[in-house]
């Protein structure tokens, strides 16, 4: 027998009244008949709250409120990426670094702060931050529990404690972020298995997850402890979290990843959006639970995997990222987009804060995520109603 | 159960480890004086051997007596605090009751403290003030009905408060050296100083605790009814609070935090001697150094000639047994 879990319905609107259903979106109507020039006719005939776009016999719904979060969150991330660049040691005007990072025109001094030293950071952000953020979306969704993010069920420490030992303990000559995934996968399938399944246990999959990401955070300690004291100053960046200094190596394969990635997932939309409802419901609204369910997965352990790769353990983004891209987006598709969006702009922010608040001294990202995070992560957790554990 | 029987199921094999802990940790180590060596030292024949005189008599036997206390203040904390929160999982380390204490010295030495003097007393501020908010997290709407969710409130404060007492480190050099190998939870390089400077604090929780013990026994019958049988609640509460501190506060001063020994001790007592809550302290308090002893000589040995943060060999012991305990189909009700 299944309870209803409160935190399934949590997952499923920021705002709204706990457990309201959700409907899914509609799929494009088709045939010859519908079809219109794209126009003031065409938005018309759209279902509110979206537009429709047509193009001989296809059309598609784009919900409105999305695109807007969308186009808001880029531009934002725009704007949080030119202060970023231009930010530093050495002072650039915002827009003369944009204009440098993308256009390459600018005195050469600037050209070299902003592309040499500057956009690579900053690139890394984004890529961090978009994976997580998408990653976490994705996990919040297959677990319906909007607290179980890769973080938090121990995805981030098996990546790390595999990526610390690939470089320290046994060099194998692996990519980081090879040994990244695999370690991510590793924790996972320890989680999944050793809970039961997620959201089938409520929070006792994320206890577990807890004692998982223990275990393998006491493996990297061990690896760290048996160090050299060079290398283990190298490793600290694993030990929290950082975007200083990142090898362009896991920066590209991340980007490769979250371009494999990405598409499918958002393709995968309203499948996912059915995923909220219990397998049942989403069964009769026909999806196949379990492939959707394995796929969703297998997405979100890769994009997580290749960011911790990039970066290091970097908490709470998984988890405020979803979160700020629900409340914008309100009820619909899952915002596996606005939420890697919403990830780039908290990253940026988070490693903007780090690096300007005790100027000269850069405090890592991940400090500074979870000195702001911890306290938004209690109250999630001490605000939620739930029943008791079954 | 009998007190017969509790000494014989519970006491009389726990001393027993204990004993043999205590003399493995003085006769093993990580550097070169192997165990005929120190055992010669221990039985007096070994004027000679300066070398095995020094490393058994002035590093391993104080080493041995901090991790013994160590281990029977978190011991005991544990079940104390699992008997006042009335949750199986409440542990000083995973509640952030720990993350409190380092962070208050961590703060008190950037303020210019010195870790010996100072230092258990700003860990059991800290302590007292992680665990009033645990417990005042266990008390608001819907988390203290919920064993699990408490646990991961006191991950998330222990996560924040981490992170805070990392970005004090950064800022302050001095304090960093001072007390790097200190953060992650460790008794190598403990002197009989650290250990005299809390022994106060630890046996003022212990008495504390002994104290408490019978009426907190009530109170898992209820408000009610402990004041029925003469009990004030509130009262009780407050005290077992403040030898949670004490222990725990005292605990980390000297070793650093480490977690998970006030998850394994009790579920372990709890399993040998049955859930009262006065035979659960008396094996507690053997048992807790036991556990720690041998995670301090295990993580002597695994990484030879380094050695191993203790904190990560309990989270190494530990963890599984956090898993074990939430995947039971039901959890042991107190």
């Amino acid at each position: 027998m299944k309870t209803p879990l409160e935190p399934r319905s949590g997952a499923s609107a920021g705002d709204g009244p706990a457990g309201a259903l959700v409907p899914p979106p509609v799929p494009p109507p088709r045939g010859p008949g519908r079809v219109r020039e794209a126009g003031t006719t065409a938005v018309d005939a759209a279902p509110p709250g979206t537009f429709r776009l047509a193009a001989g016999g296809l059309s598609l719904l784009v919900p409105r409120r999305p695109l807007l979060a969308g186009v808001l969150l880029a531009t934002v991330l725009v704007a949080v990426g030119a202060v970023g660049l231009s930010v530093g040691e050495i002072a650039v005007a915002p827009l003369d670094a944009l204009r440098a990072a993308v256009l390459g025109e600018g005195s050469p001094r600037d050209l070299l702060v902003v592309e040499e030293l500057r956009m690579p950071r900053v690139e890394a952000g984004i890529a961090v931050g978009a994976a997580l953020g998408a990653a976490g979306c994705l996990m919040q969704t297959l677990s319906g529990n909007r607290l179980a993010t890769p973080d938090t069920v121990g995805l981030n420490n098996g990546a790390t404690a595999f990526a610390v030992a690939g470089i320290v303990a046994v060099p194998t000559g692996l990519l980081p972020s090879a040994t990244a995934l695999v370690g991510a996968a590793t924790a996972a399938a320890l989680t999944l298995a050793l809970s039961g399944g997620a959201g089938q246990r409520g929070y006792r999959f994320l206890v577990v997850g807890l004692g998982v990401g223990a275990v393998f955070g006491a493996v990297t300690n061990l690896i760290l402890s048996r160090a050299e004291i060079d290398a283990a100053n190298a490793a600290f960046a694993w030990t929290v979290g950082t975007l200083n200094g990142r090898s362009q190596t896991a920066v590209t394969v991340l980007e490769a990843g979250l371009l494999v990635c990405l598409p499918p997932a958002v393709v995968l939309g309203h499948r996912l959006g059915a995923l909220r409802f219990s397998d049942a419901v989403a069964t009769s609204l026909g999806v196949r639970v379990r492939p959707v369910r394995a796929a969703v997965l297998l997405t979100s352990v890769v994009c997580a995997g290749l960011a911790v790769a990039v970066a290091g353990p970097l908490g709470m983004i998984a988890l405020a990222a979803p979160e700020a891209a629900r409340r914008l987006t309100g009820p619909g598709p899952v915002p596996v987009v606005t939420s890697a969006l919403a990830g780039a702009v908290l990253t940026l922010l988070a490693d903007l804060v780090g690096r300007t608040a005790m100027a000269p001294l850069e405090i890592p990202v991940g400090l500074v995520t979870a000195v702001v995070g911890g306290p938004y992560l209690l109250w999630l957790l001490l605000t939620t109603r739930t029943r008791r554990t079954p | 159960m009998t007190l017969r029987k509790t000494l014989l199921r519970g006491l009389l094999p726990v001393s027993a480890v204990l004993l043999a802990v205590v003399a493995a940790s003085l006769l093993l180590g990580a550097g070169d004086v192997g165990p005929a060596r120190a055992a010669a030292v221990l039985l007096g024949g070994a004027d000679g051997d300066a070398d095995a005189r020094f490393t058994v008599l002035e590093l391993r036997l104080p080493r041995t007596a901090v991790a013994v206390a160590v281990g029977a203040a978190l011991g005991v904390a544990g079940a104390v605090l699992q008997a006042t929160a009335r949750n199986p999982l409440a542990e000083p380390g995973l509640l952030g009751v720990s993350a409190g204490a380092s962070f208050a010295v961590v703060l008190a030495i950037v303020l210019g403290a010195s870790a010996t003097t100072v230092g258990p007393y700003a860990a059991v501020l800290g302590a007292a003030a992680g665990c009033l908010l645990a417990l005042g997290a266990a008390r608001l709407r819907g988390a203290g009905d919920d064993p699990v969710r408490l646990v991961l409130a006191g991950a998330a404060f222990s996560g924040m408060v981490g992170a805070a007492s990392s970005v004090l480190l950064l800022v302050n050099q001095r304090a960093s050296d001072e007390i790097r190998f200190w953060t992650v939870g460790s008794v190598v390089g403990r002197g009989t100083d650290d250990l005299m400077a809390v022994l106060p604090v630890l046996l003022l929780g212990l008495a504390a605790a002994a104290a408490v013990s019978p009426a907190l026994s009530s109170l898992a019958l209820g408000d009610d009814v402990a004041t029925g049988l003469g009990h004030r609640p509130r009262r009780v509460r407050a005290v077992a609070v403040t030898s949670v501190a004490l222990l725990v506060g005292g605990a980390t001063a000297v070793a650093g935090p480490v977690a998970f020994v006030g998850l394994v001790v009790p579920f372990a007592a709890r399993a040998l001697v049955g859930p009262d809550l006065r035979r659960l302290l008396g094996v507690s308090v053997l048992l807790g150094p036991a556990v720690v002893l041998l995670a301090d000589v295990v993580s002597r040995l695994v990484v030879r000639p380094y050695e191993m943060p203790l904190g990560v060999m309990t989270a190494l012991f530990g963890a599984p047994v956090l898993v074990a305990v939430v995947r039971s189909s039901r959890l042991p009700s107190l």
